[in-house]
């Protein structure tokens, strides 16, 4: 999944970076709002996490003109402004979320996967599908009852396929979930964690559509 | 004794009812005992000129061995009648002692006062006496009668007073039943109208002090508000960089989450450091003593030197003339101190910083200008606002206080601030102008 950090405080920024790529998230870290809006618009993110007070241009003009493009991508404000007025703005403007700063890490995480579960379609917090489950809160996966433990970029490539059984992700598609803006990606990265997650899950969880991309079955 | 206890009775609790009534109550017992006093003198004076004219018709009414029966019992007067030879031949009465005198005396006699008229007749001193107590007693009477419609007024009198006095200090009462019904933020003003005009001059200054109060508390409000608010990014910061330190999963990353967080830490240091000095400032008195502000400045410039060295900035000061201002020196070293290291900190590496004070009339004008960005005329007015942080420098981690504090100490040393684009080194200039002493 990837995630888009905006937030103009290096303090905050840099340690978050970290934090998020930890769980397993590709992230792109910008720090004013004129980056903001151009990386929403030449990049797919599967979440904004968005600073409001930022240079150059307001976090929440950001965000309108985002929503005003249509872009459905969850949004969740991180930020200091926390009069009840301005919570409320903030969410009218098209926010998914809303949460205050000094905010607990945990906590901001939990939202980020409930937004992302939402953002998939579902309500359930594990997948389960064809006797695999996981679970992205504890990063616990299980084939059959079985535990399996996976790597965090393998995981990277399993949770967008198994968020929408039957969808096609292309390799390129694959390879945002799996690296910020900064990272090497080396050529054939998502052919060698699908090769892994095969030998770790069942050769026929994952299909090859040639040509086209990666899919996991409906059925 | 008694007048020491009313005393302290009055500076114990004054009050202007107590005082009025106390006042009046004996202001018109003295009128009354006066007016009382001064008719039972008329009085006594009238009674003896109508019982000597009485006395006298009775003498002239009495012929040789003929004495009176049929007088009047209230006038109780005393006959006595004597021989030239000294003989008593007739006496009612009393014993008086012979008179040769003849006309009115007073005399004394067993223990009594009386007017004594001695008269001849045929051959005999008639002498009539009257007993004073009588005319005393008549014109007690009549003292007492002009008294007494004042002594029923009295009570009466007083009721009103207290009445009316009470009517008067109703919106005073008001005024205290406003205040007391209060909450401890409720600055409003108290309604001025209805009251009495010797008292609405102490409510219009409680107003305004009221105001003055207000504006303050709100000012401190806002302080601890928007610091509340500053605190919380290098609180969110901090949070972060210690959830970074426990998940850090080898020595590298442990390494660079504990450098982080000092670092955060040090922020959070500066900034609550910062809000502090700035509280100082704005609450300080103004015990101001006189400064040297060349001296202070060749001091604050050294100690500044070392920050200018690292970002190879070319800190000098071009003129410094000798001079005193009247102020406190660790205030105008903080203000020195937070204007020379803004303006090493904005100007890029490499740049330059002049500084010079020198007179122009009457006044001491310290001026640093730089090399830098400078600021934009529509935010000069905005960057002395408490944790105003301008687009451009947002993000360099400063606190946002440092020329808020600034403008507090020239505020508090009455200096002017004037900010302007250096003409010789096109970044800004910040000129500050003091009163020299």
């Amino acid at each position: 999944m990837r995630i888009l950090l905006v937030e103009d405080d290096q303090m905050i920024g840099e340690p978050l970076l970290d934090l998020l790529r930890a769980e397993g998230y590709a992230v792109d870290w910008v720090r004013d709002g004129e980056l903001a809006d151009t990386a929403l618009q030449s990049q797919s993110y599967d979440l904004a996490l968005l600073d409001l007070g930022l240079p150059k241009r307001d976090g929440l003009s950001v965000l309108s003109a985002l929503r005003a493009r249509k872009q459905r991508l969850p949004v969740l404000i991180a930020t200091a402004r926390d009069a009840l007025a301005q919570r409320i703005e903030g969410l009218d403007a098209g926010a998914d979320d809303y949460v205050l700063k000094p905010f607990e890490l945990d906590e901001l995480l939990a939202r980020i996967r409930a937004l992302l579960r939402r953002a998939s379609g579902r309500a359930e917090p594990v997948y389960e599908h064809l006797g695999v489950s996981i679970n992205p809160a504890t990063h616990e996966a299980t084939v059959d009852g079985r535990p399996v433990s996976l790597s965090a970029r393998e995981w990277a490539v399993l949770e967008p396929l198994l968020a929408r059984p039957g969808l096609v992700l292309s390799r390129q598609q694959l390879e945002e979930k799996l690296y910020g803006w900064n990272d090497e990606i080396s050529s054939n990265a998502v052919e060698v964690y699908v090769h892994g997650l095969r030998k770790k899950l069942g050769a026929d969880l994952i299909q090859n559509v040639r040509g086209l991309g990666y899919r996991v079955p409906k059925q | 004794m008694m007048l020491q206890k009313l005393k302290q009775w009055f500076q114990a609790a004054p009050s202007l009812r107590r005082r009025l009534m106390l006042f009046l109550l004996a202001a018109v017992s003295f009128a009354a005992l006066a007016q009382g006093l001064s008719s039972y003198r008329t009085a006594l004076q009238e009674a003896d000129e109508i019982f000597d004219y009485q006395m006298q018709q009775t003498a002239m009414a009495m012929t040789g061995g003929s004495y009176p029966q049929g007088l009047p019992q209230e006038l109780e007067l005393v006959i006595q009648a004597w021989t030239p030879e000294g003989l008593q031949v007739f006496r009612s009465g009393v014993q008086l002692p012979q008179r040769a005198v003849l006309g009115f005396t007073n005399v004394e006699a067993e223990g009594r006062h009386y007017r004594v008229l001695s008269v001849q007749r045929g051959g005999q001193v008639l002498q009539l006496a009257q007993d004073l107590a009588v005319r005393q007693r008549l014109a007690g009477r009549l003292a007492l009668r002009t008294i007494m419609p004042i002594a029923i007024m009295l009570p009466v009198l007083m009721l009103v007073v207290g009445w009316v006095v009470s009517r008067s200090l109703a919106p005073v009462e008001r005024v205290r039943r406003q205040l007391a019904a209060r909450a401890a933020d409720d600055l409003a003003p108290v309604q001025e109208t209805g009251l009495p005009v010797e008292i609405r001059p102490m409510v219009g200054e409680l107003n305004s002090l009221l105001g003055r109060v207000q504006r303050s508390y709100q000012a401190q409000q806002h302080f601890v508000a928007d610091a509340a608010h500053e605190l919380r990014s290098p609180l969110t910061a901090l949070k972060l960089q210690v959830q970074a330190l426990q998940r850090a999963g080898d020595e590298e990353g442990r390494t660079l989450a504990q450098t982080r967080l000092a670092a955060g830490i040090e922020r959070a240091g500066h900034l609550v450091e910062q809000l502090l000095l700035l509280a100082r400032q704005e609450a300080a008195g103004d015990e101001l003593q006189p400064v040297a502000l060349d001296a202070l400045l060749r001091q604050v410039m050294g100690e500044q030197a070392a920050a200018a060295h690292a970002r190879q900035i070319d800190l000098g000061l071009l003129r410094a003339d000798a001079g005193n201002i009247r102020g406190n020196g660790d205030a105008l070293a903080l203000l020195l101190r937070n204007v020379l290291g803004n303006a090493i900190k904005y100007t890029p590496v490499g740049g330059k910083v002049d500084v010079s004070l020198l007179y122009e009339g009457s006044t001491l004008r310290l001026r640093v200008e730089d090399s830098g960005p400078g600021i934009a005329p529509s935010e000069r007015e905005r960057v002395f606002d408490r944790f105003y942080r301008s687009p451009e420098t947002q993000g360099a981690g400063g606190s946002g206080l440092g020329l808020a504090i600034v403008h507090a100490v020239a505020v508090r040393h009455g200096a002017s601030i004037h900010l302007d684009r250096s003409v010789a080194l096109g970044g800004l200039q910040f000129d500050l102008c003091f009163t020299k002493v």
